[in-house]
């Protein structure tokens, strides 16, 4: 599409930019551009401000400028204290008490106490209250008001991983008098602790003003933060390049040179730890043989993938998660080696290769994906056919499926992306035998008593030491079987006015902006 | 006139309840489920179930009709999936900006496509003919996409006299009312011409002109007047399929209309307001119709309301 509008420019400045002379306007950019007010063009609409009822990752980056956590994550996905100032655990993972920093209030005056930490995550875990993400807490008993500050949180059973979901987007605290004034509409009038105060959510854009009274003194930056939905992305890029706004979030790939070429302009190019890989039915011909999910894996040039697929900006996977998890092992790569490929079909019983289908999103990238896995099986002898599907006939067909032998599924390109960002949302809910659909993910219905029981036990012990060992041999296991073809990690591309400062996303997709300010 | 006003409103109803029971059955024969969208896309099956619960879905079909029928007839059209807010609400804080962009765009592309058209059919064959005809033609087969794109460079990117996008002030009005009316124009132009050429040739033309009339007075009224019945029905259809939202424009210049709504709603199976927006889109056009054939009676009085 740029060449689309490079050639337009082209046509169209000698000849409308005198009839356009006579319209003056004035500079809107200069207008709009004043220190202190900063608007991010966003590509998805805003669903709602309660983070406990959202599952999409601009609602909970919106929510992130009012409200804020017992725990957040460093830019490099790192577990950090926010609300909490520190925090501990049991031996066998059941329960884990938070020391809470004394003398914050929330925006309405109410004060921010061990009584709030239990309202909130009660209300969360309490299936009656039918919130979108109940099952971050599913794994809770109730919470203890040790004193005013200490909050112990008692679980049903050990659940090793609850550290960074208590740093989940989705756990951030609301003001317990907002909650019970709003009820159901709290996602309209969220009331937190953060650095900014609701302003107004009309259609497609979200203002918020400077919290006077936020507790950490000097922030934030900024007097007012708006996010606007703006779909399509040459506008998106053009909202930025006007001056309108001084983020835009996310930017296709092929665009990236749009925005290196602008020297007003900065690309945000950093890892993120959105996975894409090809799932295989492993309970059927021919994918129930491990050579030959081997022999895809040596047939696609990954490097190849990433300049074709993603413009270069895509890093290898060399593992079932990718590095920005916990517990991240590196595997041994299986290097592009089409012969090599070949032999193991032909071991295999494939000499001649075979046909198969290959289902994924309907999106631009997601087709030339395919199309690019479909040439490059071709030169091994798999004739792949690629049915773009559309998410919700996607949801029908896979992920909705009753049992193993009802799915009808051979090749799945996905992507998934750990909310935790802990290795176990990263590998349970894909590969554990217990994630086959409908309850979970695990569409190529992998299974393996060893990964299963590595799950188990990083689930049963805080202690990294140990969850590591596990998630480790986990890992090696699912790359030896070559579970998936793995085939890369995807990165965070933005783009900012460069004169923009401490604007990021995180690994997760998430938008940080509470702390940004111009140079 | 009045009786006629009001027989033709109570004929309305039965559109409306024709148009629920088909929606709501329509929505509903959408692959995919609604609560496996809204859930996310890493959610737990416990997950689905509250939002299906949530959502009333778990309930049998013909409740489902009637909570519906219910909250229709109060007004509040039920509830939004994707947002949880009253349809009614949500469709409110749509209609304005459609609506006056709809407006807008009419406004300039009737009076336009119009006057091309007569000035076609009057210089018929001549250079004022062809050059509006190729206007005409380019108009109808631009890509809106490519040529909101173009604007929004030119305009925007280069110039900054215009907004890129958005519903903030007049300003923000003009592409996007200029890019949406270009094909109205365009079409309405052709219609014009048309229409105008097939009158002219009309008995009475020739009898009006032998007579002596002067050609300004043939031409508005023996010719214009005739006309604009079939441009009058024309400019009424388009008038419909706008107010519908143009998905391609609010998406191209991120306008807070319907057809985004429509869009994001279908994605995520938010059947409450697909439906409450399927019944806008039939409610608007009974309503134009009705306009249309007013319209009929007061161009030509030989068309009697019956």
């Amino acid at each position: 599409m740029s060449r689309k509008l490079d050639l337009s420019r082209r046509a169209m400045l000698g000849g409308t930019a005198a009839v356009a002379g006579g319209l003056a306007f004035g500079d809107l950019a200069h207008a709009q551009t004043k220190s202190g007010q900063l608007t991010v063009g966003v590509a998805a609409a805003l669903m709602t401000l309660d983070p406990a009822d959202a599952n999409d990752t601009l609602s909970q980056s919106a929510a992130r400028l009012m409200l804020e956590g017992l725990l957040t994550f460093d830019k490099n996905m790192q577990v950090v204290p926010l609300l909490a100032e520190t925090y501990e655990a049991n031996a066998q993972a059941t329960e884990f008490t938070f020391h809470l920093r004394q003398g914050i209030k929330f925006q309405d005056g109410t004060p921010f106490d061990a009584e709030a930490v239990k309202i909130n995550f009660e209300r969360i875990a309490n299936p009656a209250n039918h919130l979108k993400r109940l099952s971050l807490l599913a794994m809770l008993d109730h919470v203890d008001v040790v004193d005013q500050y200490t909050a112990r949180c008692v679980l049903k059973f050990p659940f090793g991983a609850f550290i960074p979901t208590v740093a989940h987007p989705s756990l951030q605290l609301l003001s317990p008098a907002a909650l019970k004034k709003w009820g159901k509409q709290i996602g309209r009038h969220p009331v937190g602790t953060g650095p900014f105060v609701f302003d107004s959510w009309q259609p497609d854009t979200l203002k918020v003003k400077k919290n006077p009274d936020y507790w950490q003194k000097g922030m934030p930056h900024l007097e007012t933060v708006t996010l606007r939905s703006d779909p399509e992305d040459g506008a998106r890029i053009a909202l930025l390049r006007s001056g309108e706004a001084q983020m835009i979030t996310p930017i296709p790939p092929q665009q990236a040179v749009v925005i290196e070429h602008d020297p007003k302009l900065a690309l945000i190019n950093d890892p993120s730890i959105v996975v894409r890989y090809i799932a295989m039915d492993v309970m059927k011909k021919p994918f129930n043989d491990p050579r030959v999910r081997q022999a895809l894996n040596h047939a696609v040039n990954k490097q190849l993938f990433a300049k074709v697929v993603y413009n270069g900006f895509a890093d290898p996977l060399l593992s079932a998660e990718p590095p920005h998890i916990t517990f991240y092992e590196q595997q041994q790569a299986y290097d592009y080696n089409p012969d090599k490929a070949k032999q193991l079909l032909a071991a295999a019983g494939y000499a001649k290769g075979f046909d198969s289908v290959m289902w994924g999103f309907n999106n631009t990238v997601a087709i030339t994906a395919m199309q690019f896995l479909q040439q490059q099986f071709a030169m091994v002898g798999v004739k792949l056919k690629v049915e773009p599907l559309e998410g919700g006939v996607m949801a029908s067909r896979i992920w909705n499926v009753k049992k193993p032998d009802e799915s009808h599924l051979e090749m799945y390109y996905g992507g998934w992306s750990s909310s935790t960002g802990d290795a176990d949302w990263a590998l349970r809910p894909l590969f554990a035998t217990a994630s086959f659909p409908p309850s979970l993910y695990n569409v190529g219905y992998y299974s393996s008593k060893a990964v299963d029981a590595a799950l188990k036990s990083g689930l049963e012990t805080a202690d990294p030491a140990k969850r590591g060992a596990a998630y480790a041999t986990a890992q090696k296991q699912i790359w030896d079987d070559a579970a998936w073809v793995f085939l890369g990690v995807e990165r965070i591309l933005d783009a900012r006015d460069k004169n923009l400062e401490d604007a990021y996303r995180l690994p997760d997709g998430g938008l940080m902006i509470d702390a940004a300010k111009y140079a | 006139m009045i009786a006629f006003l009001a027989r033709r409103a109570l004929g309305i109803l039965p559109v409306l309840v024709c148009v629920s029971l088909f929606s709501f059955g329509f929505v509903r024969m959408l692959p995919g489920d609604p609560a496996r969208l809204l859930a996310g896309p890493d959610a737990t099956l416990q997950e689905v179930r509250a939002v299906r619960i949530s959502l009333g879905l778990n309930k049998p079909l013909w409740q489902q009709y009637l909570t519906y029928i219910r909250q229709t007839l109060v007004g509040k059209l039920g509830t939004s999936a994707r947002t949880g807010q009253p349809v009614a609400k949500v469709i409110g804080e749509r209609f304005m900006p459609t609506f006056w962009l709809t407006v807008a765009a009419m406004a300039w592309s009737t009076v336009i496509g119009v006057a091309l058209g007569v000035l076609a059919g009057v210089r018929r064959g001549q250079w004022q003919d062809q050059t509006s005809m190729v206007l005409a033609v380019s108009g109808i087969s631009f890509p809106a996409f490519w040529l909101g794109l173009l604007l929004i460079d030119l305009f925007s990117v280069r110039l900054h006299w215009l907004p890129t996008g958005g519903e903030e002030g007049w300003r923000s009005f003009i592409l996007p009312s200029f890019t949406l009316g270009v094909a109205v124009a365009a079409v309405m132009a052709r219609f014009t011409r048309s229409a105008f050429v097939e009158v002219a040739g009309e008995d009475y033309v020739r009898t009006a002109r032998m007579k002596g009339v002067l050609e300004r007075r043939v031409i508005w009224k023996h010719t214009f007047r005739n006309a604009l019945i079939p441009v009058i029905t024309m400019a009424g259809l388009q008038f419909g399929f706008l107010l519908g939202g143009s998905i391609v424009i609010e998406t191209v210049f991120a306008w807070p209309g319907l057809g985004r709504l429509l869009v994001d709603s279908v994605n995520y199976r938010d059947y409450p307001v697909i439906q409450a927006e399927i019944l806008l889109f039939s409610l608007e056009f009974v309503l134009i119709n009705l306009l249309v054939d007013v319209l009929y009676a007061v161009v030509n009085p030989e068309i009697r309301l019956q």
